[in-house]
């Protein structure tokens, strides 16, 4: 009897970065539409750069033949986003999201996946250093808050 | 009749292949997936030792560089849990690189940060032959490592390595 396949598939790995970056889309736009100056520069930045990651995964799983997974019509939030401090939260936490989606790529074994999902784990863990002002440990494990 | 002569027995031996009593052979070989992560441990031990020996070097470095050498020894801990030591090999417990510390403290940074540019590459060199949980923590550990280079440069740029 053939032995199912251990591990994440590529194409589930993918739609699940996938629905991690549409997650990050809807949330940037929470952020920079409840922040100001800075933050809400910075926000739109980050906004523009996961909608191109988005293109870029809806592309890898076009040409895998797989129908790219859609975007959800609204998101619930993870608390209250009231002003610039709790925009600040919730854009690190979506870099997180993110940074642990691109984790599980890693788990594939096809190589060129692995490197991928590796490399693409580093632009939105460096956004959440950026936003939450500290390193972590062990960026996309499940440990990540508790730094160990 | 069917007891082995002091004369038969080496030609039953040649004749049937056998390579006589294994006891007397080495340790098998390390398997390359120990090898590697028995390099990884060795890599952070030598980074731990640049960050350890910069601190003491300038002693002014020490809070901005602390939290990122614990951050390497929680690195440590972690590939340490992954060892299951095989015969005749110890997991690494000393660092085998000790470079020369740089003579300013930016230029000590700046060498720190190319510690953990290259250290990033070195993990990422590591995912093709890993399990797919280490493989996730050598990618997690390089992703760490790179939020260390932006740290560096960004305190390199800011022109104030021990403020």
């Amino acid at each position: 009897m053939k032995k199912p396949p251990r591990g994440p598939t590529a194409v589930s790995a993918l739609q699940a970065a996938l629905a991690a970056e549409h997650a990050a889309v809807y949330g940037y736009g929470v952020v920079g539409a409840m922040s100001t100056g800075a933050t809400e520069t910075l926000a739109r930045a980050d906004w523009l750069a996961h909608q191109e990651a988005r293109d870029t995964l809806e592309a890898m799983l076009v040409k895998l033949g797989a129908t790219p997974v859609a975007a959800n019509p609204a998101y619930q939030l993870p608390f209250p986003v009231t002003g610039d401090a709790s925009a600040v939260r919730l854009a690190a936490a979506l870099e997180d999201g993110v940074t642990q989606a691109y984790l599980g790529l890693v788990a594939v074994t096809d190589r060129t996946l692995r490197s991928f999902g590796a490399l693409a784990m580093q632009p939105p863990a460096n956004r959440a250093l950026v936003w939450r002002g500290t390193t972590v440990a062990f960026p996309g494990m499940p440990t990540t808050s508790t730094n160990a | 009749m069917l007891a082995a002569s002091p004369t038969t027995l080496p030609l039953f031996l040649a004749l049937s292949g056998c390579k006589g009593p294994a006891v007397l052979s080495g340790p098998p070989p390390v398997a390359p997936q120990t090898q590697t992560l028995l390099h990884a441990v060795t890599a952070e031990l030598n980074l731990i030792w640049i960050y350890n020996k910069t601190m003491a070097e300038y002693s002014a470095l020490g809070p901005a560089l602390a939290p990122l050498l614990a951050e390497h020894e929680a690195h440590l801990a972690r590939l340490r849990a992954r060892v299951i030591e095989p015969p005749g090999k110890k997991t690494p417990s000393t660092a085998t690189a000790r470079p020369a510390i740089a003579a300013t403290s930016a230029g000590a940074l700046t060498r720190l940060r190319e510690a953990e540019q290259a250290a990033v590459s070195a993990q990422l060199g590591r995912l093709a032959g890993a399990s797919p949980s280490l493989a996730q923590l050598y990618a997690s550990i390089a992703t760490s490592e790179a939020t260390h280079v932006t740290t560096l440069t960004s305190r390199i740029s800011q022109g104030r390595p021990g403020s």
